[in-house]
């Protein structure tokens, strides 16, 4: 392979993981929802709230305040999901989509130019003028790490990046082992199999389903907040363009598993990048469109492929899927 | 409190005029009930008809597309609205924001409900519930921008007017510049959706780029286009630019999207990797976003067009049009001003040319600001042989579309749907 050839194939690379930590992190977030028997529709949300947070509190007291606070609002955020459809068993797709709703206008509201305002000099009264104008915030910096930075095509896409990059791998990977090789990590499995059988079994489903909910809120927060200050930093009211459903439809795709979700979501990222590598080659016109529909077609075959009990069994579809539980 | 005193005082003088001039009195039809009593006198007292100075207190709506927040599209239309509104003085006018397409229609019955005299619709998907409701209301006033559909051209009511603040010429000279300093000799695109006003501004800044760098260099500009098929999306905005400047090795990067994305890429390229990459300013001036990388830009000023509107309503003098704003219209002063005193760069009319980047070399900034000069007399026009230095202006497939000394007439910048031969992306067929 010529060096040019390797080039536009580490570009392109890199650019599926910088387009894909946004569905990594947020989808992580929304197996441990599923896993324990909580469809949170409510994603894209969080999301937006996430990126709303984290461009205001920079702006007001840096990056290390922004990530607190986002997480904060994404802990409120799955305490409300979890308290109404745990709690009061409601109707989880209605929940969920409310608080989409929800946070898309709450996102739009804090964004508004006279509101951020305010709410960073209440933060920060000392805020430099231009910080309380301009909709965009400083971006997290790139971290690269010695040695590993060199390697080829590898270096680029994995270790010249940014800490919420990294952070997003290391979290697949502890998910990942918590989910399957932990005491906790089955209970949470068998909540959403089967929540009447593990409560006999002792196994307080209520904490569970709110442990993984917070998890999930805070997750997808935190999604948001990369793709403000981690990829692209500038505010627009409903910037996450859909991109709390893609991670939906990911969890589906990596058939509820961390691990899979690293592959899924630099797939999804990488349609992003590719798309537009592929229009400068002059490849057909017609097909970035055509790619931009291509996840979603992998999604409809596993979805299929799902539908076999077989498949189902071997890949351990939480069966309680959106289902409320009451002790009878 | 200005206005409503000079608002009083025009009751008053009005209805003084009108005891003795019937004619007057009719010319006031907000307050003909008013003054019905008077009316009774018989005509062949009218003796003269007076000029009274009439102008009511109007209401009027605007239904925008996406939020007003502080940047882009909607948000240009919202100051527009607000200066309208401050020269006009007398008028109370309200808005509705991020007004799906399909739920228009219902918006604007919200809006003449409300009392509206006169709804603004801003987006081209309003066009159609606009004709719709504007038929359903011959009495209310309609103004839809950036469709062509009005009383004027025919295919709407009368009370329908239509708008626009064209960009073209504006892109040229845009393009001039970045032909100017371009290094590579490539110039990349960020462009929305493959629709006629897109292509039409792509076209134009390609045909600039090219002008200024043949005379530099005496070869071709190559030009790239990504389309993101969709008017904002600041993520993919930033592969879409990054993918021009590392694929194409683009040096100047134009847009056509709501964000400034494109020039926040430029500035990191310019300022943090080491590569010198151009950008613009689109809708309204983003140079904080990219003080290094910003070469120049469009922006535009909707409210001189809206305070035609405004007057027209206020004064009974409603005429179906359809405007269509270049460089020269809504002037102070419409005549070509030697370079040394061009107005470029000041907000004249309904545009307004971003500030250049000293960096443009003097002897283009001369040109660039002669065209702008000979463009407020339409004495210039850039598509034409003229504007492409003297040779036929060439599609994709080496066709020729303009030669000789034929310039593009409306139709076919409205539907322009071909590529200038400079491009090497496709365009997709849609």
């Amino acid at each position: 392979m010529s060096l040019v050839a390797v080039e536009w194939i580490e570009s392109v690379l890199i650019g599926a993981v910088q387009a894909g930590t946004v569905f990594l992190i947020a989808s992580l977030g929304e197996i441990y929802a599923e896993r324990s028997g909580v469809l949170n529709l409510g994603m894209e949300g969080m999301m937006i709230v996430g990126a709303a947070v984290s461009f205001i509190v920079t702006n007001a007291l840096g990056h290390g305040y922004a990530i607190l606070a986002v997480l904060l609002a994404g802990l409120l955020l799955g305490l409300a999901h979890s308290f109404l459809t745990v709690s009061l068993r409601l109707n989880q797709i209605v929940v969920g989509l409310a608080i989409t709703i929800l946070g898309l206008g709450l996102g739009g509201l804090l964004g508004n130019a006279a509101i951020r305002r305010g709410i960073i000099l209440f933060l920060n009264p000392e805020a430099p003028e231009r910080n309380l104008i301009v909709q965009e915030a400083e971006k997290l910096p790139d971290i690269p790490i010695p040695f590993l930075r060199d390697i080829p095509v590898l270096g680029g896409m994995f270790f010249r990046q940014n800490g919420l990059v990294y952070l997003s791998l290391i979290l697949a990977i502890v998910m990942w082992f918590i989910l399957f090789k932990t005491r906790f990590g089955l209970s949470l499995r068998s909540v959403g199999e089967n929540p009447a059988m593990s409560d006999a079994m002792g196994i307080n489903v209520f904490r569970i389903r709110y442990i993984s909910m917070v998890v999930c809120g805070m997750l997808g927060a935190l999604a948001g907040s990369y793709l403000f200050i981690g990829y692209q930093p500038f505010w627009v009211e409903g910037m996450t363009q859909g991109r709390g459903f893609i991670a939906l439809a990911l969890v589906i795709l990596a058939t509820w598993n961390p691990l899979r979700a690293i592959l899924g979501a630099y797939l999804f990222g990488g349609v992003e990048a590719l798309q537009f590598r592929l229009q400068v080659l002059g490849v057909a016109a017609q097909l970035p469109q055509f790619l931009l529909m291509l996840p979603y077609i992998v999604t409809i075959a596993t979805l299929v492929l799902l539908s076999l009990e077989s498949v189902r069994k071997r890949i351990g579809v939480p069966a309680s899927l959106g289902k409320p539980y009451s002790r009878e | 409190m200005k206005e409503k005193v000079s608002r009083r005082k025009f009751l008053g003088v009005s209805t003084a005029t009108a005891a003795g001039a019937v004619a007057a009195a009719a010319v006031v039809a907000g307050i003909g009930g008013y003054l019905g009593g008077q009316a009774m006198a018989p005509p062949r007292e009218v003796v003269k008809t007076e000029t009274v100075p009439v102008t009511k207190r109007i209401k009027t709506g605007y239904i925008y597309v996406g939020p007003v927040g502080d940047f882009g599209w909607t948000h240009a239309h919202d100051l527009g609205r607000k200066w309208a509104d401050q020269q006009f003085g007398n008028v109370e006018s309200s808005y509705i924001e991020s007004v799906p397409e399909a739920e228009s229609a219902g918006a604007i019955e919200n809006l003449i409900r409300q009392g509206a005299d006169l709804v603004i619709t801003t987006s081209f998907g309003f066009m159609d519930p606009t004709a719709e409701v504007a038929a359903k209301y011959p009495d209310k006033y309609f103004v839809h921008i950036s469709g062509y559909r009005s009383g004027a051209a025919g295919n709407a009511p009368k009370n329908m007017s239509s708008a626009f603040a064209e960009f073209y010429q504006l892109y040229y000279l845009n393009g001039l510049a970045a032909g100017a300093v371009t290094e590579t000799g490539v110039v990349g695109y960020v462009a929305a959706h493959p629709i006629p006003e897109v292509i039409r501004h792509i076209n134009a800044f390609v045909l600039g780029a090219n002008y200024s760098y043949k005379r530099r260099t005496g070869r071709n500009i190559k030009a790239y286009v990504n389309w993101l098929f969709s008017w904002f999306d600041p993520g993919k905005t930033r592969q879409a630019a990054t993918a021009l400047v590392e694929e194409s090795n683009a040096d100047v990067l134009a847009f056509t999207e709501d964000s400034p994305t494109t020039l926040q890429v430029a500035e990191e390229y310019t300022t943090q990797k080491g590569r010198r990459v151009w950008s613009f300013s689109h809708y309204g001036d983003m140079r904080q976003y990219g003080p290094n990388a910003h070469l120049t830009g469009q922006i535009v000023h909707w409210g001189p067009i809206y305070l035609e509107f405004y007057r027209m309503v206020a004064t009974g003098t409603w005429q179906s049009v359809d405007i269509w704003t270049r460089i020269g219209d809504y002037m102070p002063f419409r005549w070509r001003q030697p370079v040394d005193k061009s107005t470029m760069g000041n907000v004249d009319g309904t545009l307004q040319m971003a500030p250049l980047a000293p960096q443009v070399p003097s002897e283009w900034q001369q040109l660039i600001k002669a065209r702008y000069e000979e463009m407020k007399e339409l004495l210039f026009e850039p598509f034409s042989v003229e504007g492409n230095d003297g040779v036929p202006i060439r599609d994709q497939a080496g066709e020729a579309r303009i030669s000789g000394n034929q310039r593009a007439d409306r139709d076919m910048l409205w539907n322009m749907n071909w590529f200038v031969e400079y491009i090497e992306s496709e365009l997709p067929k849609v």
